[in-house]
C-alpha cells in the first residue's frame, strides 16, 4: 500500500526497518533502528535505578499493596530531606530514598544528553537537539540542585510524584512572595505562549498545504506557486511578514528554549537575590493600583 | 542524498498524495480522540478521587456566596443535618415544676448570675436558659446533668462538666468573640453550647479521632483533598505533643508554641520570604494544609480572607481591608487558648471516654462562614467580664493585637 518508491528509499538506508500496519492511519508506520550504545545503556539503567527506589519508597507507603498503589498513586510521594538535615545524606526514610532517586534521575538526564549529542555527531549533523535538550535540563538542574545548594538545604527541592511536584509549584511561589511578579517568570511564560503559538502556527500552516504537496519538501520548494509559497503569502498577507521554511524554526527552538532558561534564572534568584517577588514589584512600580498592598 | 532526486516511478507520486490525506485524517481524527479522552479522563479522575477522598458534599450545604452571606440558624442546620431539636422529657418538667414551687429563689446557681447578672436568681429564669440553650444545644432532657428530685445539686458528673463548660464559653466570649475585629455594624454574634455541640453532647473526642476512618475524619472536617496524610505531615514536620498527629487539624506544636515578638505580632502561619527567612519548604506545605482546613470550615475560598495576589496582604488591590482575615487570625488566637486553656482542664462526665479531641475551625463553623450554632445577634444577654472565673486559664496568654485597617 505504501508507495514503493519511498519504502524503497528507506530500505536502502537500513536493513531494519519494521513497518507497523496498525499505525497506518495515525502517523508513519516506519518504527526503528533503535541504537543503544554506551550512553544508553547509561541513561537506560539508571532510570531503571531510580525509578526502582521511587517505587521501593512508594511500596513502603502502600505496604506493597498493588490495589493501594493504584488508588493512591496519585498522591504517593517521595519528600526531600527535613530542613534540618541542610544538605547532608538522610536516612532512608527521611529523605534518603529521594536523594538517591534524584542523583539517579539527574545522572539520567545527563547520560541521555550525551547519548543524543553523540548519536547527533554520528549521524553528520549539529548538535542542536542536545543543546535544546540541555535547556530543559538547565531548568531541571536550577530546581533540583543549584537553588538548593544556593539556600543550602534540599528541602526545597521538589518532592517527587504526582500531588508532590504541583504542591511544591504552588508552595515555592507562595514562599517567594507569589512568582506571577518574578520578572523571569514573565519572560518564561512569554516564552512558553510564544512556541505553543509558533508550533501551532507552524503545524496548521504545513497541513494547510497538503493539497499543495507540502509534504513533497524538496519539489514544492523548488516549484514556484506551491506549497511553501502560497503558505508564506499567507502570512504575509495577515501578518505582513513571513518566516521562512528554515527560520520558522530558528523562532521556534529559540521560543522553546527561552521558556526553560528564563524559568531556570527565575528560580535561582529566589531567595538569596529576591525574597519576595510582589516586593520587587512594588520597588519596580510594576503594581499599578496595587501599592496598598505593597510594605510601606 | 541521491534517492530523493531520483525521479519516481510514475503514479508513485499520487499513491503517495493519497497516503498522506489518509495519514491527516487519521492524525486529525486522533487529535479529537485525544482532547475527548483527555477531557473525560480529567473528568472521571477527579470524580474518582472526591469520592474516594470521601468527600462529603457539605460544601454544597454551605449558604455563603460570593454575593453576600445568607446565614442559617441552628434549626435549620439541624433539618439539614436529619435530627430533631432535643426538648425536656415529661417527667423531668413535673419534676422541675414541683421544684419550682418549692424555690421560687434558686439555691446554687453561681455561674450564670456572674456573667449575666442577678436576673438569674429566679428559678424561672434559669429555666428559660437551660430549655433554650442547655437542653438543645446538647441535645439532652434535664435528667442528663440534674438529679430531678433536686436540681441544685452536684450529683451528676455531667454537671459538673456543664458548668465548666459554661465558664469557658463565657471567658472565651468576652476575651476572643467580644473583641473579634468588626467592620462597623456587623453584629456580634455570641457562643453558646449548641456553637461547639451542634444538639450532642458527645461529638468531638481523641478516641473517634484517632481512628481515622472516612467517617471519623468527616465528622472532625478534615476529610477534604487539600488535606495532608500522615506520611505527608511527617515529612513536613507537622507534630503534636512531638508525634504526627492521626489527622492534620490546625493545631500542632507550633501553633501550640506561637506567642507574641517584641512588636506584638505572632506569627501562626506566616511564610512569606524575608532576608531573614531560613531554608525550606516545610512551613509552607504546614501553612497550605491550616488554610485548606480554613476553607473546608468555613466553606469559602482562600480570597474569601485573601487577596490572592499577595498572600502576606491584609488589604485588596483597591485598598479595601480584609476583614475576615483579621478575623481568622484573631480565630486563631482563640483556638490556641481554648487548645492550651480551655480543653485540658474541662472534666469528664465519661470515665471510659478519651480526652477532648484538639479544637479547630470545623468544631465551631460546620461549613459556614458565621457558626450556625451561635446565638443570633441580639437574642440573649451579653456576658460581662469578670475578675475571678471560677476557672482560671492554665497559662496566661497575650491576646495579639488585632489586624486593622490603617488609618
Ligand atoms: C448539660 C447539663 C444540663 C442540662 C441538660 C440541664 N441543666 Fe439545669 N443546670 C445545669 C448547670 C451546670 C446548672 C448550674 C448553673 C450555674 O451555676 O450558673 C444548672 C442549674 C439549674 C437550675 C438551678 C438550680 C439551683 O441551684 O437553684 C435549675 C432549676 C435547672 N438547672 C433546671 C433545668 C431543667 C428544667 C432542665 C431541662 C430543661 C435543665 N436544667 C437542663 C446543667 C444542666
Ligand atoms: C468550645 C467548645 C464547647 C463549648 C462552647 C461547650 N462545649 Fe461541652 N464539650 C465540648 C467538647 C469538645 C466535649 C467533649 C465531647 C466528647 O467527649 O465527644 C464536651 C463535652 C461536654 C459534656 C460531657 C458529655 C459526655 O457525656 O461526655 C457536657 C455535659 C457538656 N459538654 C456540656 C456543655 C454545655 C452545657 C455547654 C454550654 C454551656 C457546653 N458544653 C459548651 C466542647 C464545648
Ligand atoms: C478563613 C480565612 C482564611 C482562608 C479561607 C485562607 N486563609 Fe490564608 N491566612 C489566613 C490568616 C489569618 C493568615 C495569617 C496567619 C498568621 O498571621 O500567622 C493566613 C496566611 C496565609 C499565608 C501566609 C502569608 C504570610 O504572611 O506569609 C498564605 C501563603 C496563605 N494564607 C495562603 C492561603 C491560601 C492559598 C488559601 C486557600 C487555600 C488561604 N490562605 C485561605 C486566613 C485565611
Ligand atoms: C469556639 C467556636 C469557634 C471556633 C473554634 C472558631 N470560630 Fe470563627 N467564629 C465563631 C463565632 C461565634 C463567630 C461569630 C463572631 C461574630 O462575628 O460576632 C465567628 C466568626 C468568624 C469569622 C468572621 C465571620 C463573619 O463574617 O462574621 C471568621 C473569618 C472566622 N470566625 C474564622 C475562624 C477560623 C479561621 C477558625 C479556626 C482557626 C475559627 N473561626 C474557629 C466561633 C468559632
Amino acid at each position: 500500500m505504501a508507495t514503493e518508491v519511498y519504502r524503497e528509499s528507506f530500505e536502502r538506508r537500513t536493513k531494519t526497518v519494521r513497518y507497523l500496519r496498525f499505525l497506518e492511519g495515525l502517523a508513519d508506520t516506519q518504527v526503528g533502528p533503535i541504537y543503544l550504545g554506551m550512553w544508553g545503556a547509561l541513561a537506560f539503567f539508571s532510570y531503571l535505578l531510580c525509578v526502582f527506589i521511587t517505587a521501593i519508597g512508594f511500596g513502603e507507603q502502600v505496604g506493597y499493596n498493588p490495589i493501594r498503589f493504584l488508588r493512591e498513586l496519585p498522591v504517593l510521594t517521595l519528600y526531600p530531606p527535613p530542613p534540618s538535615a541542610g544538605l547532608r545524606m538522610a536516612p532512608l526514610q527521611e529523605g534518603g530514598y529521594w536523594q538517591l532517586a534524584t542523583l539517579f534521575l539527574s545522572l539520567t538526564l545527563v547520560f541521555w544528553t550525551i547519548r543524543i549529542w553523540t548519536r547527533a555527531v554520528a549521524n553528520g549533523l549539529r548538535p542542536m537537539v542536545p543543546i535544546a535538550f540541555s535547556a530543559a535540563l538547565f531548568l531541571y538542574a536550577a530546581i533540583y540542585i543549584i537553588h538548593p545548594i544556593w539556600v543550602n538545604s534540599w528541602n526545597e527541592a521538589p518532592p517527587h510524584g504526582l500531588r508532590g511536584i504541583l504542591l511544591w509549584t504552588n508552595h515555592f511561589s507562595v514562599k517567594y512572595g507569589n512568582f506571577y511578579y518574578n520578572p523571569f517568570h514573565m519572560v518564561s511564560i512569554f516564552g512558553l505562549l510564544g512556541s505553543t503559538l509558533i508550533l501551532a502556527m507552524h503545524g496548521a500552516t504545513i497541513l494547510a498545504t497538503l493539497a499543495y504537496g507540502a509534504h513533497r519538501e524538496i519539489d514544492e520548494i523548488e516549484k514556484s506557486d506551491e506549497g511553501t509559497h502560497r503558505a508564506q503569502l499567507l502570512w504575509r498577507w495577515v501578518m505582513g511578514f513571513n518566516a521562512t521554511a528554515y527560520s520558522i524554526h530558528q523562532w521556534a527552538l529559540g521560543f522553546a528554549t527561552l521558556t526553560a532558561v528564563a524559568g531556570a534564572i527565575g528560580v535561582l534568584l529566589s531567595g538569596p537575590v529576591e525574597p519576595d517577588w510582589f516586593q520587587w514589584a512594588c520597588r519596580a512600580d510594576i503594581v499599578s493600583g496595587l501599592q496598598k498592598a505593597c510594605v510601606p | 542524498m541521491s534517492i530523493e532526486n531520483n525521479p519516481a516511478p510514475p503514479g508513485a507520486v499520487a499513491v503517495y498524495d493519497e497516503r498522506q490525506r489518509t495519514i491527516l485524517r487519521g492524525e486529525l481524527a486522533g487529535l479529537v480522540a485525544m482532547t475527548v479522552l483527555a477531557l473525560g479522563g480529567v473528568i472521571a479522575l477527579s470524580m474518582a478521587l472526591a469520592d474516594w477522598r470521601g468527600f462529603q458534599g457539605w460544601r454544597a450545604d454551605s449558604t455563603y456566596n460570593y454575593a453576600g452571606v445568607q446565614q442559617i440558624n441552628f434549626v435549620e442546620y439541624l433539618n439539614r443535618q436529619k435530627q430533631a431539636i432535643a426538648q425536656p422529657s415529661v417527667e423531668a418538667l413535673q419534676a422541675y415544676n414541683v421544684w419550682q414551687q418549692k424555690n421560687p429563689q434558686t439555691v446554687n446557681v453561681q455561674v450564670l448570675t456572674q456573667y449575666l447578672g442577678p436576673q438569674y436568681n429566679t428559678t424561672a429564669k434559669v429555666f428559660e436558659y437551660m430549655s433554650k440553650y442547655f437542653t438543645p444545644g446538647v441535645g439532652q432532657s434535664c435528667e442528663y446533668c440534674h438529679n430531678l428530685e433536686n436540681f441544685a445539686a452536684y450529683d451528676k458528673p455531667q454537671k459538673t462538666v456543664a458548668k465548666a463548660m459554661l465558664i469557658m464559653q463565657f471567658e472565651l466570649q468576652t476575651k476572643w468573640i467580644d473583641s473579634i475585629p468588626r467592620p462597623e455594624g456587623q453584629p456580634l454574634y455570641q457562643l453558646q453550647c449548641a456553637t461547639c455541640h451542634y444538639g450532642k453532647a458527645q461529638f468531638w473526642n481523641t478516641d473517634q479521632k484517632n481512628v481515622p476512618t472516612i467517617e471519623n475524619l468527616a465528622m472532625f472536617g478534615i476529610a477534604g483533598g487539600g488535606n495532608p496524610t500522615q506520611y505527608d505531615m511527617k515529612h513536613y514536620g507537622i507534630t503534636l505533643n512531638g508525634k504526627p498527629p492521626a489527622s492534620y487539624e490546625i493545631v500542632d506544636d507550633k501553633l501550640l508554641a506561637a506567642r507574641p515578638d517584641a512588636k506584638g505580632e505572632v506569627n501562626y502561619f506566616q511564610v512569606t520570604a524575608t532576608k531573614d527567612t531560613p531554608p525550606g519548604l516545610n512551613d509552607t506545605y504546614r501553612n497550605q494544609a491550616a488554610m485548606y482546613h480554613m476553607n473546608t470550615a468555613l466553606a469559602v475560598g482562600c480570597d474569601f480572607c485573601h487577596y490572592g495576589g499577595y498572600f502576606k496582604s491584609y488589604v485588596l488591590q483597591d485598598g479595601t481591608f480584609k476583614w475576615p482575615k483579621s478575623q481568622a487570625r484573631h480565630m486563631l488566637g482563640m483556638v490556641q487558648d481554648i487548645a492550651i486553656n480551655w480543653f485540658p482542664q474541662m472534666p469528664k462526665a465519661d470515665p471510659t471516654r478519651g480526652d477532648l479531641a484538639q479544637p479547630n475551625c470545623w468544631m465551631c463553623h460546620r461549613g459556614h462562614v458565621v457558626p450556625p450554632g451561635a446565638y443570633t445577634p441580639g437574642e440573649g444577654e451579653v456576658p460581662q467580664k469578670v475578675s475571678d472565673p471560677q476557672i482560671k486559664p492554665l497559662v496566661d496568654l497575650p491576646v495579639p493585637a488585632p489586624k486593622l485597617p490603617p488609618q
